[in-house]
């Protein structure tokens, strides 16, 4: 029936943007000096690391999504445990995961949202901030004495100015990492590794040279056939993002228009970048060399997840769940086989990891939260959840004592009879399906230690060498005004597009890489120069307001 | 003699005995290709079924390996069984069948009233009427504006939400207007001298005579109610009124779509492909099944319309 186009999001929230603008007039001096009203139920003494219990039993509304493994009940003893702790009641808005962020833009579109929104991913909240119905949350920073303390503890300035708009506010309260968290890699099958007297690959010199010798035994199939093909990126989105971080540039699902040329100290045009070119003259050397199926940039994931299991690969990109679940699963009725998640090879840009994933999807709060008498003791509730150590524990491993318990030293284990991502495969109960924690809407960032508390000693082992490299340089903010932001959109769509097209022809021969310098022209045409200087524009103009 | 040759003449074919039952060449040609197509549509229609009924049977592992195409591979009841103990996927199922019962319902008065008053020539302000519908076709007020009307009527979270909003179909509507149209006036002329009034002639000419319409008309709307998601997903905020096609899309959808990429995998599941399945069979079979018990009524109309001409 209905499908929302982006088009239809974005008109329908201009239309909200001019009406709620007149509404909203003279609303601009709020801050922490008017909120002598709305403490009802708030702790008077509240710092970080202390319990938050409200004064009196309050109830938030929150928009839930409600995940398709472990779909929402309202008999969780997460909720009736965290109104014993929190004399908070959340009452849920319950939207399928499927279509979560079609329905958030309605609702905050329409001016129906819940207080709370969780689960919105940077920049998705950009569309709705023009809105008017979302609180620049920056501004009450002061009500959240936990999150406060860990953006200090662990640095995180900088990560959160990139979520910055134009008014030098931020509209979402992220989740925050203690160290950057890199999960998808590449996985390997060690048996025919072994099989072949080869080592596991610390470069991609030393994977192209591990591909040509398994083509050497097996020159009927492709060793490589990777997945993660979803448009509208050019396809093996997740070889292209590993790759182009090694070689210093983005691409696949790390694809930006512009890219952070830190030496410069200014912003680039990703796919014009010497970089993003010797990513794809080595590609193409893997496809000319039948290493890499050229379907990889186009088939379902089933698809190659069927060839990885009959043992027609042996390469493929993974993370920890597609591991366990999927790939050991797959090639278990191959006599030996066995695989293992690999560092993600070193490129010419020496051992680095993506620099921005120090921050999660997060939290937008309603304005209209803002009316609330309530909305000091909400503000404290959201902080001891989401960015406290006893709520992080709560959420993720439940209650102390029921679901786990905690030995001496701290470590955690869970209760014999619960299990949770294959952890401990003989309890019977679930910790996500019948206990409600370990929920993406309430469990994700905090501590490295908090984090690898659930990882198996390999993964902490892929963790323990992916935390020893340097972590790419994460761009500045450079925040468009509205009308530059509409122009941009038109712009960028273009010159995405056609990156990502001419990234695939030049991958697979279909035009040669001598093309570069027509390409780069015809880029131009797109009128990508405009882009970028609209970009380094904005980045002067934020850089001088907010020195 | 001059009997038998005028058919002759008729009949392109060179005169044979009972050459009225003997087709022509061009005629088996014509059948032959008629069979070969059609069987080609019937294959291609039937594969996908018949290969979701398999994997729904079949073991996880020869799924995801690609081994499962007409025929179950590692057979087990066991994924039914699962689907089956789950208590939201029946309150869900209940809701649909109760979503697609009172809005056929209500969707079938509504267009047979408006339908019928519109097929009167005589009626004034008709074509006013008949750009109002037609207008709808083509227009709409947009998603938003209709969330904001649903909302500010206080039909959020009610069965009124799903049911209302798109209670007639404007094509439906203009098919059962031609329909009543071309039903012949001395029908309800002689109804009238008999003593009836406009409403007993609607229910007990009008309607009688139109079955086969309306069997077909309630097919139309039941598998369109049964298979919507969109406006219980947009105007239910409770899991435990939403329709079994909400629960099912999630289970697909939310397990394949691109919007988890790049988060804590951690948490992100996989729905195994044979729950897929399963879900999928049980939910379209009901609507599946409707078909053979309403296809009578198809032919009879077919007929019908013969033995007026």
């Amino acid at each position: 029936m209905y499908q929302l186009s982006r088009r239809q999001v974005l008109l329908a929230a201009g239309a909200a943007a001019s009406t709620l603008a007149l509404a909203g007039c003279g609303d601009d001096d709020e801050g922490d000096a008017d909120l002598s009203g709305k403490k009802a139920g708030a702790m008077d003494k509240y710092a970080a690391g202390d319990q938050f219990k409200a004064t009196e039993a309050l109830k938030f509304s929150i928009m839930l999504l409600s995940n398709a493994a472990y779909p929402y009940k309202a008999d969780w003893l997460f909720w009736s445990e965290l109104t014993k702790r929190t004399n908070v009641t959340l009452e849920p808005t319950v939207v399928p995961g499927s279509d979560y962020n079609q329905k958030r833009s309605v609702m905050v579109s329409a001016g129906d949202a819940p207080m709370i929104i969780p689960k919105t991913y940077h920049p998705d909240e950009e569309a709705l901030i023009a809105g008017g119905a979302i609180l620049p949350v920056s501004d009450y920073l002061d009500l959240m004495p936990n999150f406060k303390d860990k953006v200090a503890k662990w640095k995180l300035d900088s990560d959160l100015d990139t979520y910055r708009q134009q008014d030098g506010k931020f509209y979402l309260l992220p989740g925050v990492h203690e160290t950057v968290y890199v999960d998808y890699s590449i996985a390997i099958r060690t048996d025919i590794l072994t099989k072949l007297n080869l080592q596991i690959p610390k470069t991609w010199d030393d994977l192209h040279a591990v591909l040509k010798a398994m083509k050497a035994a097996y020159p009927d199939q492709y060793p490589m056939s990777d997945r993660w093909s979803t448009p509208p990126q050019p396809g093996a989105n997740n070889l292209l993002a590993l790759l182009s971080n090694a070689f210093g540039t983005g691409a696949g699902w790390d694809y930006q228009n512009a890219w952070w040329d830190k030496d410069a100290g200014k912003f680039v045009l990703t796919g014009a970048m010497d970089q993003y070119k010797q990513m794809l003259t080595f590609l193409n050397t893997l496809v000319s060399e039948k290493l890499l199926d050229p379907e990889s940039f186009t088939q379902q994931d089933d698809q190659a997840r069927q060839k990885f299991a009959n043992g027609k690969s042996f390469v493929i990109s993974c993370n920890t769940q597609t591991l366990v679940n999927e790939l050991r699963k797959d090639i278990a009725k191959i006599p030996g086989a066995t695989v293992v998640k690999i560092p993600r090879p070193i490129g010419p840009a020496g051992p680095n990891k993506p620099g921005t994933a120090r921050l999660e999807n997060g939290i937008m709060i309603s304005k209209k939260a803002l009316e609330s008498k309530n909305f000091v003791a909400m503000m404290q509730f959201i902080d001891w959840l989401w960015y406290s150590d006893a709520g992080e524990e709560f959420a993720k491993w439940g209650i102390e004592g029921t679901t786990f318990t905690k030995d001496a030293s701290g470590k955690r284990t869970l209760a014999p009879d619960v299990n949770v991502v294959g952890l401990n495969p003989s309890g019977t109960k679930h910790l996500q399906v019948d206990f409600g924690f370990f929920n993406g809407v309430f469990a994700y960032g905090g501590s490295t230690e908090l984090r690898e508390s659930f990882y198996s000693d390999e993964e902490k082992e892929f963790q323990k060498e992916m935390n020893t490299r340097q972590s790419l340089p994460v761009p500045p903010p450079r925040p468009f005004s509205a009308d530059e932001r509409e122009q941009a959109t038109l712009w960028e769509t273009g010159i995405k597009d056609y990156v990502n097209q001419q990234t695939l022809k030049f991958i697979l021969n279909q035009r040669p890489l001598g093309d570069w310098d027509k390409y780069v022209a015809e880029l131009k045409g797109k009128n990508s120069d405009q882009f970028i200087e609209l970009a380094n524009k904005a980045y002067d103009r934020y850089k001088k307001a907010h020195p | 003699m001059v009997t038998v040759e005028a058919p002759e003449t008729l009949a392109s074919t060179p005169a044979k005995p009972n050459k009225g039952q003997r087709p022509s060449r061009g005629y088996r040609v014509f059948q032959g290709v008629n069979a070969l197509v059609l069987t080609g549509v019937v294959v291609l229609t039937l594969y996908p079924l018949i290969n979701i009924l398999a994997r729904s049977f079949s073991a996880e592992d020869y799924i995801r390996s690609g081994q499962v195409n007409l025929l179950p591979r590692g057979f087990n009841l066991t994924t039914y069984r699962r689907v089956m103990s789950d208590p939201m996927f029946w309150t869900n199922y209940r809701n649909t069948i109760y979503y697609t019962v009172v809005a056929t319902a209500i969707s079938m008065v509504l267009t047979v009233c408006y339908a019928y008053v519109l097929s009167k020539k005589h009626l004034r302000g008709r074509s006013v009427l008949v750009g109002l519908a037609v207008f709808t076709m083509f227009f709409n007020g947009g998603l938003i504006p209709n969330y904001v009307l649903v909302s500010g009527l206080g039909l959020r979270n009610t069965i009124w939400a799903i049911v209302l909003p798109n209670a007639i179909s404007v094509f439906n509507l203009l098919v059962m207007k031609s329909f009543f149209e071309s039903m012949p006036v001395e029908l309800e002329e002689a109804a009238a001298v008999d003593g009836l009034n406009t409403y007993q002639t609607l229910l007990r000419i009008v309607l009688p005579l139109s079955k086969a319409m309306l069997a077909t008309m309630v097919l139309f709307y039941a598998v369109s109610f049964w298979n919507s998601w969109f406006s219980a997903f947009l105007y239910l905020d409770r899991s435990e009124m939403f329709p079994v096609t909400v629960y099912l899309r999630n289970l697909i959808a939310g397990a394949t779509g691109g919007s988890d990429v790049g988060t804590a995998s951690e948490t992100a599941l996989q729905i195994a492909a044979n729950i897929q399945s399963v879900t999928i069979v049980l939910t379209v079979l009901p609507i599946m099944l409707v078909y053979p018990f309403i296809q009578r009524y198809f032919v009879s109309g077919v007929m019908l319309g013969a033995v007026k001409g």
